[in-house]
């Protein structure tokens, strides 16, 4: 629902302001957060537990870009001027990322060519998190009123539930990451939980 | 290791212009460089961003067209080599990420000048100032819990403590109480001048770097955060630069300023563990050499006197950045509760003090106090780092 120009501007509704309710935006920074942080315990772990580490990295990568691409991306083309480029931009960093994620998939986490494979991703989806960040999110918290970011934030922890980015506790380990499922089967989870929240609102 | 940047000879001036290629410098890793690298990145930016206000300010009172240009000639080439230094940050950390590094910077470069500095009058003002960018290191890494999730650890990587300091909200005194006396330029030891500088230059640049970033968050906290705590840099710039002599002629004070670019250009070539990086910091030094030869000229010509009789016979210790823990733990333990009273420090919170306190803060908690109050809503605790055991003042402990 973009902002309307003809409307005289209400500054103390809250709009673009994340501490009014807990929005969209603010959840799926604290995810760009958590999977920089991922990134990195998968490059100071070594054996099984860097097999474990990667496992869960790619499970919250699988939740966190459907997320977006079933809840943000289309909010954000409609959202503003120019928001089908910016989408589109981010759509082609999200595509060159998963390629890299695909060669990474094959591999074994011990293998030489892992790490600098690794890094290569991480340095693409740092790049795409913060391009999103920066030209897409700023913009949508701008023209998207604060109902409308909170629902949107429902839908993504709706997403999370359905595929928990984590093993219950005490169950870590390799047979806990097994149980989370492939990557393909966690974004189909991910995205009917989206289009239940979202219908629901 | 003596090395004398005057007996030195540098890159001519006319071959120092670099090429857009060259400028292009790739950036370091945000995850796997040293910290004490990015460290060292943000002080020479900070050192060659007063390089270029110096002179400028010089150029404006300088009437002589050559010399004017004379000194637009080095100085433009001093712009491009804040470029390439600035532009080893990477581009993917943000802002607060950036600012977390620039807080690192403050607290060991001050505790290591602090330790360092041997005139106890210029001591205490650094050791004062360090214990304010300690609490404000412990503020912002509260604050990238809170937006971004990451704890400040996988930036300062354990190399520096994050826990509360003197508390930001004492930090507010009156203008007054932020003067301190000068050293005199005739007594002094020449590292006292080069301490001063640096510390001057690093503060000056936080203090650009947060009054322009900070009304990019959207986050109320995070925009009220950067207001309040670009308040206090503007302080720290105020405490630091009253103790350079103002005696110091202007060309005297130019060729100050480009020893000590030779002094920390040479000293972070030392300990560079990057090796790029390193690279460019020979480059730099070699560059400074001639920009320090020219000043002396200036200096010979305007001054009639010889930059011998003011500067060190030879560069003095490398500056290090290393681990200040033990220091920094021994002066929260005894100086929490200073404050300042016109040149000098005292304990008891003074009739001025309590005035500005009063009238700034108006009866509500200051963004510094809320910004902790909203991360123990959303986590149950505060965020802090605390390497070698609690606390040391008991009544801080979590």
């Amino acid at each position: 629902m973009p902002a309307r120009k003809d409307t005289p501007v209400d500054e103390d509704a809250g709009q673009g302001d994340p501490a009014v309710t807990e929005d969209v935006v603010a959840l799926l920074m604290r995810q760009h957060g958590r999977i920089h942080t991922l990134f990195e315990e998968v490059r100071a772990a070594d054996g099984e537990e860097r097999a474990a580490a990667f496992r869960r990295l790619v499970h919250l990568l699988a939740v966190h870009e459907t997320a977006e691409e079933e809840v943000v991306h289309p909010a954000a083309r409609s959202a503003f001027d120019g928001g089908g480029d910016v989408v589109a931009e981010r759509l082609a960093e999200e595509k060159a990322a998963k390629e890299k994620l695909a060669a990474l998939d094959d591999m074994d986490t011990s293998d030489p060519r892992f790490m600098p494979a690794l890094l290569s991703l991480r340095d693409a989806v740092l790049v795409h998190a913060r391009s999103e960040e920066r030209y897409e999110f700023a913009q949508l918290r701008r023209t998207t009123p604060p109902d409308r970011l909170a629902l949107m934030a429902k839908a993504v922890k709706a997403a999370e539930a359905a595929a928990p980015t984590r093993p219950h506790p005490g169950v870590e380990g390799a047979a806990a990451n097994l149980a989370l499922g492939p990557a393909a089967a966690v974004a189909d989870r991910v995205r009917d939980a989206v289009r239940r929240a979202m219908g629901d609102g | 290791m003596t090395f004398n940047p005057l007996e030195q000879r540098g890159i001519p001036l006319d071959r120092q212009i670099r090429s857009w290629r060259e400028l292009n410098v790739a950036p370091i890793d945000p995850d796997a460089s040293d910290p004490y690298t990015r460290c060292r990145v943000i002080t020479m930016n900070g050192i060659e961003v007063e390089a270029i206000l110096f002179s400028h300010q010089l150029a404006r009172n300088t009437v002589d067209p050559d010399v004017k240009r004379g000194l637009a000639e080095v100085r433009y080439v001093e712009a491009q080599q804040q470029k390439a230094v600035n532009w080893l940050l990477p581009g993917v950390s943000s802002v607060l990420e950036t600012t977390i590094a620039y807080e690192q910077v403050a607290v060991d470069l001050t505790a290591w000048i602090a330790r360092m500095e041997p005139d106890p009058y210029l001591r205490q003002a650094y050791e004062f100032g360090v214990l304010e960018d300690f609490d404000h290191l412990y503020r912002y890494a509260n604050l990238y819990e809170m937006i971004e999730h990451r704890k400040a650890e996988a930036i300062v990587d354990g190399l520096t403590e994050v826990m509360p300091g003197r508390p930001t909200r004492m930090h507010h005194r009156h203008p007054f109480d932020n003067v301190r006396d000068p050293y005199d330029r005739a007594a002094t030891d020449p590292l006292s001048k080069l301490h001063a500088l640096t510390v001057m230059a690093a503060e000056q640049q936080t203090m650009n770097f947060y009054m322009n970033t900070g009304p990019t968050y959207m986050e109320p906290i995070a925009r009220q955060l950067y207001q309040e705590i670009g308040l206090i840099e503007e302080e720290h710039v105020t405490h630091y630069e009253s103790l350079v002599d103002p005696g110091e002629t202007w060309w005297e004070q130019l060729v100050n300023h480009e020893y000590n670019e030779c002094y920390l250009y040479h000293s972070f070539m030392e300990q560079e563990s990057h090796p790029k990086v390193k690279a460019l910091w020979e480059l730099h030094l070699n560059m400074e050499l001639e920009h320090l030869r020219i000043a002396c000229d200036l200096m010979r010509r305007h001054d009639g006197r010889e930059p011998e009789e003011i500067l060190a016979p030879q560069l003095p210790n490398v500056l290090t950045f290393e681990p200040n823990k033990d220091h920094l733990r021994e002066l929260l333990a005894t100086q929490m509760d200073l404050t300042t009273l016109g040149a000098g420090y005292v304990r008891e919170a003074h009739e001025r003090f309590e005035q500005m306190q009063q009238r700034l803060h108006d009866g509500e908690r200051p963004p510094s106090d809320r910004v902790i109050d909203q991360h123990r809503e959303m986590f149950d605790r505060d965020y802090r780092l605390e390497t070698e055991g609690p606390h040391p003042v008991a009544s801080e402990r979590a």
